[in-house]
């Protein structure tokens, strides 16, 4: 865990349980603690099925934990309803998924405008700066299925980058890039990050990538669910 | 371009629309098609009603042969059907000279020119019949009204221009009521005036002297004073008084009084027609529903991982259901265009063909309460039917369509 002296995000005594296919109930996250401070770019490490992404959506409040509670910037996260928490992860938090999920039918900048629209403050000349920064300027118009996959990775960086949130979540963003792509993707990110002074928090089951990380975690070392199903 | 707040609604809306172009246009034509059909059973028929109330010629009653009060209505008043049976000329003084009766034109039909019908009366009626109120027949400049005595026509305004007929041009009468080349008369008759259009039947008629129907070469001599039938105006109680000596008492001639009551007797044969037209139109409407629900719960079914995106981005849940309502509320204003397309098609046709048939001048254009409350009501189909789709899009699980766990 860090130790900074303002944690602008802070996790404490997380768990969120999942309905499995025989009717019990499945822990899939147990945190004690965790935090994260302003400008903090961490890598946490762990295994595909290990509750990672549903650490991510905990955090970003897509998912409500069915105990403890997610302090992002002094909110309480979990306390929120549904349309404060949307409100937050519109504004607050950017997300990048191994998949990328941009929206098909829409062109890179609407993409990017889209998730501007959300938080309510659209801004096309950011929009185009942002794709400039990424490097895809002369891809303005085009459609993702029109892109390379490096670059729709690209898009869906300065998409997450938008709004110039506090954190942002990166959710195996190499995953689906070459080592070269993924290299320049990470590299990216992490400029991006600091310029917008977001917080990053990466998880990845990739020892390299973590490995690029000063601040860095072992998941199975904070997610007790996963190192007792580990123990069994 | 694309902003904040409702307009992202309506932008995801139509892009989506946009990608679903084929399916949203077979929804809308079936919505358009619907309505159109609604609008045109409703409408037509109201505006039937009224425009041959309308086109009565401002009469009040008809007096002809005995037989059937509609008969006489559709010979003397719309030019249809053949006449009943003849009144003698004695018949006609009377009732002429009856009080309360306030106006009395004697017809005498059974002959046409091409098909169109020639009437013969007398040349009062043109100079003092409202055919409507404070409206005159009116003879086109450089004509004239025909004189009584002489072989002259006065023809109506859908005549001329269907026969190219104008003022000095001579033709000849055929025998009966539909157009037959062998029967042609001997007499020869010189148009002297064209009628301005009236939109009544009357313009679908060649008008001569009475006599000239009366005298017409073949005709039979022994009826050469007979009538086919008497228009009447009346005041006061007469039409109750008329009514009771002609049709409750006496049994030689009928009286078709009140007019407008017996058209309505003749709008109501063609219920059942309504009927199954509105029947029609139901059926489509519920198949238009259920194709939009069809296509909004399929585009659904592709679209999960798009609405757990949006939802990821910050998307509230109303806003992506707003979206889906607001795609069946798009697909069903299209189809109300079309409907309103459809019904301008269905208007213009029943005009013309009814304008045709008959001389009526169906004006199906006219405010009608309908031409609100049938859009109204299929907004409201439109989104009910994008209520459960909505309803799917509202209880999308995003963390379950986003990624797989990991």
């Amino acid at each position: 865990m860090l130790d900074k002296i303002m944690p602008f995000l802070e996790v404490s005594h997380l768990r969120k349980s999942f309905v499995s296919p025989d009717g019990g109930k499945s822990l899939v996250v147990d945190v004690e603690n965790f935090s994260l401070s302003e400008g903090d770019l961490f890598g946490m490490r762990g295994e595909s099925g290990s509750g990672k992404t549903t650490f991510l959506h905990l955090l970003a409040g897509i998912l409500r934990p069915d105990e403890g509670s997610v302090i992002l910037d002094g909110t309480e996260v979990s306390k929120l309803n549904e349309a404060a928490r949307d409100h937050l992860r519109a504004s607050a938090i950017g997300y990048v998924f191994q998949s990328f999920n941009l929206l098909q039918g829409f062109t890179c900048l609407e993409n990017i405008m889209l998730a501007m629209s959300f938080a309510g403050k659209v801004n096309e000349t950011r929009a185009k700066e942002l794709l400039d920064r990424v490097g895809l300027s002369h891809r303005l118009a085009h459609y993702p299925r029109q892109l390379s996959i490096g670059q729709q990775q690209r898009v869906a960086l300065a998409r997450a980058l938008a709004n110039r949130p506090k954190l942002v979540l990166a959710d195996e963003p190499t995953g689906n890039l070459d080592p070269g792509n993924a290299h320049k993707a990470l590299a990216l990110l992490r400029e991006l990050c600091c310029d917008a002074g977001s917080a990053l928090l990466l998880v990845s089951h990739d020892e390299n990538v973590i490995g690029g990380f000063d601040e860095n975690l072992d998941w199975s070392n904070l997610n007790r669910a996963f190192a007792e199903a580990m123990n069994d | 371009m694309l902003r904040s707040g409702p307009w992202v609604i309506l932008f995801l809306a139509t892009r989506g629309l946009r990608q679903y172009a084929f399916s949203t246009a077979v929804a809308s034509l079936a919505i358009a098609l619907a309505g159109g059909l609604f609008l045109g059973t409703w409408k037509i028929k109201e505006e039937a009603k009224n425009a041959f109330s309308r086109s009565s010629g401002g009469y009040d009653a008809v007096l002809g042969a005995r037989g059937s009060k509609l008969q006489l209505v559709l010979n003397g008043l719309f030019h249809l059907e053949a006449s009943p049976g003849n009144l003698s000329w004695e018949q006609y003084e009377l009732i002429r000279d009856t009080p309360g009766v306030s106006e009395a034109y004697p017809i005498a039909v059974g002959d046409n020119y091409h098909g169109f019908r020639l009437v013969g009366t007398l040349a009062e009626m043109f100079e003092k019949h409202e055919w409507r109120e404070d409206r005159k027949y009116i003879v086109q400049s450089g004509g004239r009204l025909f004189t009584d005595n002489a072989k002259e026509a006065l023809v109506g305004d859908f005549v001329a221009r269907k026969l190219g007929l104008k003022v000095g041009d001579n033709f000849h009468p055929y025998h009966g009521l539909t157009f037959k080349e062998e029967a042609k008369h001997k007499d020869l008759y010189v148009v002297v005036g064209i009628l301005e259009a009236t939109g009544t039947p009357g313009d679908k008629v060649i008008w001569i002297p009475i006599k000239g129907i009366q005298l017409m070469d073949g005709h039979n001599p022994e009826t050469a004073t007979d009538v086919s039938a008497v228009l009447l105006n009346l005041k006061g109680a007469a039409g109750f008084m008329l009514d009771m000596k002609y049709n409750k008492q006496g049994n030689v001639a009928t009286l078709a009084w009140p007019v407008a009551g017996t058209l309505a007797s003749f709008f109501e044969r063609f219920v059942w027609f309504q009927r199954v037209l509105e029947i029609i139109a139901y059926l489509v409407a519920f198949v238009a529903a259920c194709v939009i629900l069809a296509i909004l719960r399929n585009a659904m079914n592709e679209r999960r991982r798009e609405i757990a995106i949006l939802r990821s981005l910050g998307a509230r849940r109303a806003t992506v259901t707003s979206v889906v309502l607001a795609q069946a509320g798009l697909i069903t204003l299209l189809g109300i265009v079309g409907a309103a397309f459809a019904y301008l098609g269905i208007g213009f046709l029943a005009a013309s063909v009814v304008r045709e048939q008959t001389g009526v001048l169906l004006e199906p254009f006219t405010y009608d309460p309908s031409f609100l409350y049938v859009p109204i009501g299929m907004l409201a189909v439109g989104l009910l039917s994008g209520l459960l789709p909505a309803l799917q899009a509202y209880r999308s699980d995003v963390a379950k369509n986003l990624v797989q766990q990991s």
